[in-house]
């Protein structure tokens, strides 16, 4: 489902330098597989999952979701696979405030190519538990409940990878659980590949596959091996 | 959920700087609107007014523009005098007989010939009655030089009709702050002018009807007032008005004890007519202080003649005896000081001796206005020679309608005036002398109002247009302001929509909706604002041009090609189309939201999704 080989990002410093943040040869996810992704600060873990979702582009190698290769369109296109084919649940959730819980969850199918299901809305944020604060704006509700209603909209375009950088990183310890049992049982129930990014090894043992990216990662597994 | 939703979100989300913005952007909609709308409501005033079925004004020689909006419209201050001879040149033969028989020259004429007859019975073959006979022929020539009764007005061929107006009273609605102004005419002012030259519509009375010459039981006191007179002062058929002479603001205005009774009220006409209490030009002449004092100039002529003693007739006019001089001067009304009349009207002395009104009386200026008009059959009309008009209505005559003809005429007609052949042609009489007549003008109402919108009104429309555009544009930079202000934090949201989906096309176009969308909002606003604050003033300018405003009342439509300035590069058929300018508003304002709002777009469009989005 999820197919990336030979990704490489260097990011150009303000003194002219090139900093490398990324060279990964391979990682593969398939259908409905869950795995957790890991490592230290600074090792290239958001970056990542900007260039599986298109919202970074790799200077070189490939990024296949659902056989398309991403690399192959221009960024209008990969924006397109991303509304189609991706959700993304982040660790400041990023909800936009000027919008209800319901019109948040919306907003997740408004740039897809499928019909906008009002009824698919207000069923996933009755899944998560909010039925009772669809109307409620994000500054009226908890963050736990923000965090859901951002795992609602992710899940809304019925993706085929769900990426999710931290969730419960702002979320406080009662509700931590409540979102990550939520993301896995989602995805397990609407079969999508899911990555999560976490620091917390509470989470990441609750996974069978659980990935060091400072292994995957030859920038930082090179850079540690020469230190 | 769709991008027009999504932009109205974001002005709902940002509500009070929103409003603000919709608020600046509603008042400078609402200041163009209003612009628009009251330049039409003055062009229609104008065109209405100006199409009375009159195609010269003839007056007092000076401002062609005074003489025009005075005639026309009943602005400004009143003008200058003309005599009442130069009506008399283009009436009829009946009509100047009928006139001049109501003449002090004639009536001295008379005196001359009785002295003459006297004169030579006392002296029969004696040199006083032979005298007195060469007298009597010069006298004779001198009758018909002077009367010109045996003919038609000199050029009463050129003329189809002609009306004669005074100007210079009000009519003050008791207890309020209002005042119309006062027109002496003559009843063709109703039967011959039409209200619209292409239908022929003429004035219509809603009540009662026009006023004669002389009515049996008014004698010459009767008025015809405007619908809105009627509406505002609450005047109906039967009712007494009572002129003030002078502007009501001035310390010397006072009431004129005589007043008029109320016998039409007409329909509304969407005119200046609709302000005016009409007289009979008649009775506005025996009102105090408008007739001219001809006994000065008749003093003054006998100083001169006696200076230069060197006419026969001269001399025979000065044979009168004291009971002749009498007689004349009892025919001849003096001018009457009006703080030397004595009130005739007990309940009114009683009034203003002890300061209070009498039981039920209004009273205005000392006077009491609520009584009824007392009328005197038995005046006699003012002698010719005591009148004064403030213009002629003039229609110069056309063979069948042949707009050549009466543009012949036409011209004809205004070279003469203008060169002064009135003043010269006539034969002035001693009570009458040429030396203190005022010269005459004759001026094309259309051709003034036609100058009075090229110089004035159009240039200060535009400048009113321009100024209150500016406000629309500056409303157009808040809204800039507005929504570049908020860029930096909705950097995020741009790039949320980015992650989720959106490219930049389309997070570009929800920027310019959102700019649009304030645009709209605030037109809209401003427009039903406008056109509300027009029906707030709408009594304010109907009072003023007679034209009633109403929530629906657009612009008057004009090419749009002529809107724009050029066709610019648009088929004629569109170039042409007629349409108010303000359905241009809103597109109008849809380019300056686009506008305005494409800078914060291209900076929303350029947003680094990746840097933004934050974790």
């Amino acid at each position: 489902m999820l197919k990336l080989s030979d990704i490489k990002k260097a990011y150009r410093q303000p003194n002219g330098e090139t900093t490398r943040i990324l060279d990964v040869p391979s990682y593969e996810l398939s259908e409905g597989e869950q795995a957790v992704l890991i490592g230290p600060s600074g090792c290239g873990k958001t970056t990542l999952l900007h260039v599986i979702a298109g919202i970074t582009r790799a200077d070189s190698g490939n990024v296949q979701i659902d056989s398309v290769n991403m690399t192959d369109f221009s960024e209008s296109g990969r924006d397109k696979i991303r509304a189609d084919k991706l959700g993304y649940v982040f660790q400041t959730f990023n909800l936009l405030p000027g919008f209800s819980a319901l019109e948040n969850v919306l907003l997740g199918m408004t740039f897809a190519s499928k019909k906008i299901s009002r009824d698919r809305a207000r069923e996933l944020l009755d899944r998560v538990g909010l039925s009772h604060r669809m109307k409620n704006r994000p500054t009226a509700l908890s963050v736990g409940e923000q965090q859901r209603v951002a795992v609602a909209r992710a899940l809304a375009n019925k993706p085929k990878v769900l990426l999710a950088d931290e969730p419960t990183a702002n979320v406080d310890p009662k509700n931590q659980q409540q979102i990550v049992d939520l993301i896995r049982d989602r995805c397990q129930e609407e079969n999508i590949a899911m990555v999560i990014v976490t620091h917390s090894m509470e989470v990441a043992k609750q996974f069978d596959r659980v990935d060091r990216l400072d292994e995957l990662n030859r920038v930082v597994s090179e850079a540690r091996a020469n230190a | 959920m769709n991008v027009f939703k999504i932009a109205w979100r974001s002005v709902q989300y940002r509500g009070f700087g929103s409003l603000l913005t919709i608020l600046s952007m509603a008042l400078g909609v609402m200041l163009v609107v209003g612009v628009l709308t009251i330049h039409g409501v003055v062009s229609k005033s104008f065109k209405s007014n100006s199409s009375f079925g009159y195609n010269i004004i003839l007056g007092a020689r000076g401002g062609a523009l005074q003489l025009t909006l005075n005639t026309v419209y009943y602005l400004s201050k009143p003008i200058e005098t003309i005599p009442y001879e130069y009506y008399l040149t283009y009436c009829d033969e009946d009509t100047r007989r009928r006139e001049f028989a109501n003449s002090v020259t004639l009536k001295a004429h008379e005196c001359e010939q009785q002295a003459l007859d006297l004169a030579a019975q006392l002296d029969v073959g004696g040199p006083l009655a032979l005298l007195s006979n060469s007298a009597r022929e010069m006298v004779a020539e001198n009758q018909i030089k002077v009367m010109e009764t045996e003919r038609g007005g000199l050029y009463e061929p050129y003329a189809e009709m002609a009306i004669p107006i005074c100007l210079g009273d009000y009519y003050e609605v008791p207890n309020t702050n209002t005042a119309f102004r006062v027109c002496g005419t003559k009843p063709t002012f109703f039967s011959e002018l039409v209200l619209d030259l292409d239908t022929r519509e003429k004035f219509r009375f809603a009540d009662g009807n026009n006023f004669n010459e002389f009515d049996e039981k008014y004698g010459y006191f009767s008025a015809v007032i405007g619908a809105t007179v009627a509406r505002q002062s609450g005047l109906k058929v039967g009712d007494s008005v009572y002129p003030t002479h002078g502007v009501p603001g001035d310390s010397s205005a006072h009431i004129h004890e005589q007043g008029f009774v109320v016998v039409g009220v007409l329909e509304p006409t969407g005119t200046a007519h609709d302000r005016i209490v009409f007289i009979n030009l008649e009775g506005f002449f025996l009102m105090e202080d408008h007739a001219k004092p001809i006994q000065e100039d008749k003093k003054k002529v006998e100083a001169e003649n006696e200076g230069k003693s060197e006419s026969k007739v001269a001399e025979t006019a000065g044979m009168f005896d004291e009971d002749q001089d009498a007689e004349l001067e009892d025919f001849v009304v003096e001018r009457k000081e009006p703080d030397k009349q004595e009130p005739e009207d007990s309940a009114l002395e009683d009034a203003v001796a002890d300061d209070e009104p009498a039981t039920g009386a209004t009273i205005v200026r000392g006077v009491d206005v609520s009584r009824p008009a007392v009328i005197d059959l038995t005046k006699e009309p003012l002698p010719i020679e005591q009148r004064e008009l403030t213009a002629i209505l003039i229609r110069t005559a056309s063979s069948s309608d042949d707009e050549f003809s009466q543009l012949t005429n036409d011209m004809y007609l205004t070279n003469k005036i203008n060169g002064g052949a009135l003043e010269s042609n006539l034969e002035w009489t001693q009570f009458r002398p040429r030396d203190s007549q005022k010269a005459a003008q004759a001026v094309n109402p259309i051709q003034q109002i036609e100058y009075l919108f090229s110089s004035i009104v159009d240039p200060i429309r535009w400048l009113l247009l321009i100024l209150t555009l500016m406000i629309c544009v500056v409303s157009g930079i808040s809204i800039l302001v507005g929504i570049y202000n908020s860029m930096s934090q909705r950097k995020s949201e741009i790039a949320v929509m980015r992650a989720l989906g959106a490219n930049r096309g389309k997070v570009m176009i929800i920027i310019l909706l959102e700019s649009v969308l304030l645009a709209l909002a605030g037109g809209l606003l401003g427009w039903i604002g406008g056109h509300a604050l027009n029906v707030v003033a709408s009594p304010y300018f109907e009072a003023q041009t007679g034209v009633p405003i109403s929530f629906f009342s657009f612009a008057p439509a004009v090419p749009l090609g002529t809107m724009l300035g050029g066709n610019l590069g648009l088929p004629e058929g569109l170039a042409n189309l007629k349409m108010s300018p303000e359905f241009l508003i809103i597109p109008g304002l849809i380019v300056l939201a686009i506008f305005v709002g494409l800078y914060p777009a291209v900076s929303a469009y350029r947003t680094d999704v990746s840097k933004s989005l934050g974790k």
